[in-house]
């Protein structure tokens, strides 16, 4: 039992969320707030790494930052879609690796849902 | 030391710190121009020297940070300024006294200070003094930067003592050891004499006289100096001070490598002065520095940048002081100061992710308890920071606390304009602009969760200040912008506290301009309720206008040259301007449908719903409506009346919505589909209205071409009848009714009609016109219904034909054709009735009457209007001719029409023929009766021009004789039928009933032959008296009619006695002789002429005597037809003579 939030967001300029989902569903806001201010360093740390080959890029970016309660890690695609996840800070079952693959999953998860012929590319995904 | 300065910045470690006070009472406005003109002078090119001294000027500065200022000696206030008004001498001594109180305060770090007195004029001003100068009032003090300058010069003579008698300090001397006030009560009996005391005093002076040659812009010695002190201070471990040495080594190695300084704005001003790029030249080798601080000749820097901090050693330096200093609890604002300047100088290095570690640090720097406005501070400056480095969104997170921290519940007045100015500066970070056309198109830009939350923040924030337009504007812009997003109970509540705000001041769609000069752009409701389609409604069939032919073609002429042109007909013009190919008429109500739909979960009312029109004086009537919660779409009617005339254009539309007035421009609408929206507007055109005497039929007329009738009206009329039909016309509209042109179409062609169905006389009519609005003329049509009488179907049973034939051939017995009409009464047998139901089935006529009218302005124009009424006729079957045949007369000229005359009516039914009595028939009985007709000469009719014509056009041409021929005998027949009981009446017609046998026997041979016997005309029945004994002339005329010679014939004349019992006796030679021969030859005889032949005949004995003249069987007369050989036959009464008795 560990908060966990996870949120997809469109790439810029719209920026807008494509999807979020937070385990503890009060207090939502402020996840909101967490995830929409990371994107400032998702953006700082895709433009830094803007000269790297893309082949060759790493799409986990890792820790975004931390805050006193929440870690917070990113990963970002080819096509500049961004995942955001924030977990909490206390729990530490969960490593570099275990984020990485939790993105990883996402990420397909995501391809999936891109695959989906009844999907429009920027509407707002809604998970069963 | 509590007060930290969040402005600060590594280069304000080379800045003496002049502290410039108002005392007494100075008018704020005033101390603060002179305040700006004193802070004009921050950097002083000092006498005799390359160096420059940078000033940093307060009007505030709280004495606790004062005593930090041997720490870092840019915090200590080494220059009082202070202001002072002073009217009159009498007040001096007490202002000097003031001066004098408020050096105190600054006192032991003071190095110099200066007083500037305003106002006072007269014997003290005039004596020279140094530390005071007199300006006779704030607009006449010229000298006020010269006296600053020499101020400066005196405080950099007594700071330049002050280095050099710290840095040539022996080291046998005593050091003394520098602390800050915290420390000091550490140090109280500790051992003065132990190395590690005497390390710790030389770390601190040395760092300490770096920091004063950083002061005095020996910029390469204070790196030295730093360099040193912070070799000694590691070795003791001391740890703030080594903190501070750092510090000192990167805020000079920043002076060096960025002399644009890292402060932003403030850098910038400094660049801005043309002696400071001066100096910059002079203490900078040119070209050893780019504006991003990397050297570019990096060879040449070496031998004096040696002790310089490279660019990333200054930002490792700068975590190694604030790790050092964060062991001190005390040390939290030099800790958090430091991290600030730290960041400025990773803004200008572009590395933005260290900077956001450094500010995530001084995030969590805890100060003591700060006050609410200390806090916003912080806040704000490090939204500022964030906003320097590129992370917008941090940045506006900030700014947003700050916002609400203004706001807090603990602050007694919260400063409600405060944040919603800090608020509205968010906007960009939240990707928010307050214009919705921004979110009209495409997908959400941005957080939606996030923009939400901030703008009812907006909208609170407003309430509380008490605005409440504003309020409303931004209220409205939530509901306009975030629609989506919002759940239902949010769409409630924001429409409810909608609703409740706009009830004291309504939505309007002007800017709202804000006192900070931002314009608000009104927020229309385009999603309340969303229009999916606008769609320009024809008028009414019945009051569209026409353009009159002849004109159209002038019109179209003008337009263009050409009469077809594909340039024209594909002009890619917008598709919203696209015209319309019908008119709205000046006057008449016009109508735009919508088709709108409602997004939210609850009904929802538009009020004040019209359009916005262009081009042309409209009238729009508004509507209200209510659409049921999330309807699906829905037709809304817009109406309006164009006032004047000319292109009318429909722009958008207006609602007034929760109480906002919104003007919706199609423009600005996403995804809604018109059929163009700019349509001419012609003048004023009448209006007719029309009511007939007949009852309104249920039948709908729908007639090909796709005219709408207006009214339809039905009759039942029996076959035959003639009905009046009265129609009322009324001039409903404002224009006089002028033209009036009145057309009729036969709808349903199937039956043959004979006759005119319809006619009329419009000249009565006419007569009432120009019709003034209101009034009402009348209009009488004639229906006649004539359909075919005929039974073509035969379902009838026939008469029983009574034997007589009906051949061309003349009868020979004349007595045998006694003609009376034959009543022979034969009811229809029981099993047959059924039969008759199908044969009285009713048939319709529908037809159209078409009113085309004009008048007014319109009407000048070319229009006019077309107003159709549907005419609606079922025809009953009145009687019927099962069968028609002839009977030749007695006379050659005449002929016996025998009709079989049924009657299909319920009703007894008389029917009557001209010079015929009248023919009483029951309800399905039939009877035959007989008309004595002349016979016709169709000669006159059109012929058939020659044989070479086509044959279909011989056909119809033969077709169209016969309907002649039938028309013709129908006059001359005059048959009417006559309901007694239901008081009806009407004609019938033997039209379709003739056919080619029929009309053959009626008509008229063309051989024309006259038999006189003594001279007297022989036909028929009429009997020639003769004498026996005397010869009689017989004279055979034969005139010839038809259009072709015809003969020679030849003709024998035999006598016979007819016994009148079937017995002819031809056996009269003993009785009969011929004066000359019994044959006749005539020739031929040309059309139009005739010839006679004579002959004579003697009666020898009395009795009565017929004679019958035969054609010889011969071949030309076989090419004729026999009717034309029809020949009377002679009945001649040969007498006794009159014996005359002589006496």
């Amino acid at each position: 039992e560990w908060p966990v939030l996870v949120s997809v967001v469109c790439s810029p300029p719209q920026n807008y969320p494509l999807y979020i989902r937070s385990v503890p569903t009060e207090n939502e806001l402020k996840f909101h707030y967490t995830v929409h201010t990371s994107l400032d360093v998702v953006d700082e740390k895709i433009s830094a790494m803007g000269k790297a080959l893309v082949d060759q890029r790493e799409l986990y970016l890792g820790l975004l930052y931390p805050t006193e309660d929440y870690k917070v890690y990113g990963y970002v695609t080819n096509s500049k879609v961004k995942f955001v996840m924030v977990v909490d800070s206390s729990n530490t079952a969960l490593r570099d690796n275990e984020i990485r693959s939790m993105f990883r999953k996402l990420h397909n998860s995501y391809t999936d849902i891109m695959c989906n012929p009844f999907y429009n590319p920027g509407d707002r995904i809604h998970s069963r | 030391m509590s007060v930290p300065d969040y402005m600060q910045c590594a280069e304000d470690h080379q800045t003496l710190l002049v502290v410039v006070q108002p005392i007494g009472i100075v008018p704020e406005e005033s101390f603060f121009r002179i305040y700006k003109r004193i802070s004009a002078v921050s950097q002083v090119n000092v006498r005799d020297s390359q160096r420059v001294l940078y000033i940093r000027y307060r009007h505030h500065y709280p004495p606790e940070n004062n005593e930090w200022g041997d720490f870092q000696t840019h915090r200590k206030v080494v220059g009082l300024i202070t202001i002072t008004d002073c009217s009159s001498a009498k007040d001096w001594p007490q202002t000097f006294e003031k001066f004098h109180l408020q050096k105190e305060m600054y006192g032991s770090t003071l190095y110099d200070s200066r007083l500037f007195v305003f106002g006072l004029q007269g014997e003290i001003a005039e004596q020279p003094r140094t530390d005071v100068a007199f300006y006779p009032s704030y607009d006449d003090c010229e000298t006020v930067e010269k006296r600053i300058e020499d101020f400066i010069e005196s405080l950099f003579i007594v700071l330049e003592s002050k280095r050099l008698d710290r840095a040539t300090d022996k080291s046998g001397d005593k050091i003394p050891l520098l602390c800050v006030p915290f420390e000091k009560k550490d140090f109280v009996g500790l051992d003065t004499d132990s190395r590690h005391y005497k390390k710790r005093c030389q770390g601190r002076m040395r760092k300490h006289v770096g920091d004063l040659c950083l002061q005095a812009g020996m910029l390469q010695d204070s790196l030295v100096h730093y360099h040193m002190a912070v070799e000694l201070l590691r070795s003791v471990n001391d740890f703030l001070w080594l903190g501070a040495a750092l510090e000192g080594l990167c805020s000079a190695s920043v002076i060096y490598h960025y002399p644009g300084g890292t402060g932003g704005k403030v850098g910038s001003r400094r660049a801005q002065g043309g002696s400071f790029s001066a100096e910059a030249g002079n203490r900078h080798r040119p070209g050893a520095l780019t504006s991003n601080g990397i050297n570019a000749d990096t060879s040449a820097e070496i031998g004096r940048a040696k002790n310089c901090l490279s660019p990333e050693d200054i930002i490792d330096k700068y975590k190694e002081a604030i790790s050092y200093y964060g062991k001190y609890k005390n040390a939290g604002v030099i800790e958090l100061e430091a991290c600030v300047k730290a960041v400025r100088v990773l803004a200008i290095q572009k590395r933005s992710m260290e900077a956001s570690e450094f500010l995530q640090n001084a995030v969590y720097i805890n100060l003591r308890q700060l006050s609410e406005e200390e806090k916003i501070q912080r806040y704000s400056i490090l939204s500022e920071l964030y906003e320097r480095i590129g992370f917008h969104r941090k940045s506006a997170f900030f700014k947003r606390i700050a916002a609400m921290q203004c706001a807090a519940p603990s602050i007694p007045e919260p400063g409600w304009r405060a944040c919603y100015k800090l608020l509205l500066e968010t906007l960009p970070g939240y990707s928010l602009s307050l214009d919705p056309k921004d979110f009209s198109k495409g997908t959400h830009r941005g957080w939606a969760a996030v923009q939400m939350r901030l703008l009812h923040e907006l909208v609170y924030a407003s309430r509380r200040m008490g605005n409440p337009a504003l309020c409303v504007r931004h209220l409205s812009f939530l509901l306009q912008t975030m629609l989506d997003f919002l759940s239902d109970q949010e769409k409630k509540d924001v429409t409810q506290s909608l609703e409740s705000y706009t009830a004291k001041c309504p939505g309007t769609m002007e800017f709202i301009t804000l006192p900070d000069g931002l314009k608000l752009p009104p927020v229309p409701f385009t999603k309340l309720p969303i229009v999916r389609s606008v769609k320009l409604l024809n008028l009414p069939t019945s009051l569209r206008p026409h353009k009159m032919k002849s004109l159209l073609g002038q019109n179209v002429s003008t337009k263009s040259p050409f009469i077809y042109s594909p340039i024209i007909a594909h002009s890619r013009g917008e598709e919203r301007n696209k015209k319309i190919d019908f008119q709205w008429v000046q006057g008449d109500v016009c109508e735009v449908q919508l088709m709108v739909y409602n997004p939210m979960p609850f009904e929802l009312r538009v009020e004040n719903m019209g359009l916005l029109t262009t081009g042309v004086e409209f009238e729009s009537l508004p509507a209200a409506l209510s659409l049921p919660a999330e309807s699906g779409l829905y037709p809304v009617t817009l109406v309006g009346v164009p006032q004047t005339t000319g292109q009318i254009t429909v722009n958008g539309y207006h609602t007034s919505v929760f109480g906002v007035f919104s003007d919706c421009l199609l423009d600005n609408l996403p995804g809604v589909k018109t059929n163009g929206c700019t349509v001419e507007v012609i003048p004023a055109l009448p209006r007719l209205q029309i009511s007939t005497s007949l009852p309104r039929s249920a039948h709908i007329l729908q007639p090909s071409s796709g005219d709408e009738i207006s009214t339809n009206v039905s009759v039942q009329l029996y076959n035959g009848e003639t009905q009046q039909l009265i129609i009322k016309l009324e001039n409903i509209g404002t224009e006089p009714l002028e033209k009036l042109e009145v057309t009729a179409k036969t709808v349903n062609t199937k039956e043959k009609l004979y006759g005119d169905f319809l006619s009329w006389k419009l000249e009565d009519t006419l007569s009432q016109f120009p019709l003034k609005p209101g009034k009402i003329a009348t209009f009488t049509v004639n229906i006649k219904v004539k359909l075919d009488f005929s039974c073509q179907e035969n379902l009838l049973q026939d008469l029983s034909d009574d034997g007589i034939s009906v051949s061309g051939l003349p009868l020979s017995s004349p007595f045998r054709q006694v003609v009376k009409p034959r009543v022979e009464t034969k009811p229809i047998n029981p099993q047959e009735s059924s039969k008759v139901g199908d044969f009285s089935h009713v048939k319709t006529l529908e037809a159209i009457l078409n009113f085309k009218y004009s008048g007014g302005p319109g009407h000048v124009e070319g229009y006019y209007r077309n107003l159709s009424l549907g005419l609606h006729v079922e025809v009953e079957p009145s009687v019927f001719f099962t069968r028609v045949s002839t009977l030749p007369a007695t006379s050659t000229r005449q002929c016996h029409l025998l009709l079989d005359v049924f009657n299909s009516t319920e009703h007894e039914l008389t029917i009557s023929a001209r010079n015929n009595e009248d023919l009483i028939l029951h309800a399905g009985e039939c009877q035959r009766m007989a008309i004595q007709v002349d016979k016709f000469n169709f000669e006159s009719f059109p012929e058939s021009p020659t044989d070479g014509t086509q044959f279909a056009n011989a056909k119809q041409l033969e077709e169209e004789r016969q309907q002649a021929k039938g028309l013709e005998i129908n006059s001359k027949l005059d048959i009417c039928w006559k309901i007694p009981s239901l008081k009806r009446e009407g004609e019938a017609s033997v039209e379709g009933v003739l056919n080619q046998l029929v009309l053959e026997h009626l008509q008229l041979a063309p051989l024309q032959w006259d038999i006189l016997v003594d001279g007297k005309l022989c036909d028929c029945d009429i009997v020639v008296d003769c004498k026996v004994g005397d010869p009689i002339p017989l004279e055979v005329k034969l005139t010839n009619w038809s259009k072709h010679s015809v003969g020679p014939f030849a003709l024998t004349v035999t006598p016979y006695q007819d016994y009148q019992n079937g017995v002819h006796n031809y056996e009269l030679q003993d009785a009969i002789t011929f004066v000359g021969s019994n044959t006749f030859y005539i020739d031929s005889v040309k059309p139009t002429k005739d010839s006679v032949y004579f002959g004579a005949l003697l009666f020898l004995y009395t009795g009565d005597f017929y004679l019958n003249i035969k054609f010889h069987e011969d071949n030309c007369s076989r090419e004729l037809p026999l009717s034309w050989f029809c020949l009377p036959s002679v009945h001649i009464r040969a007498m006794e003579p009159m014996v005359q008795t002589k006496l």
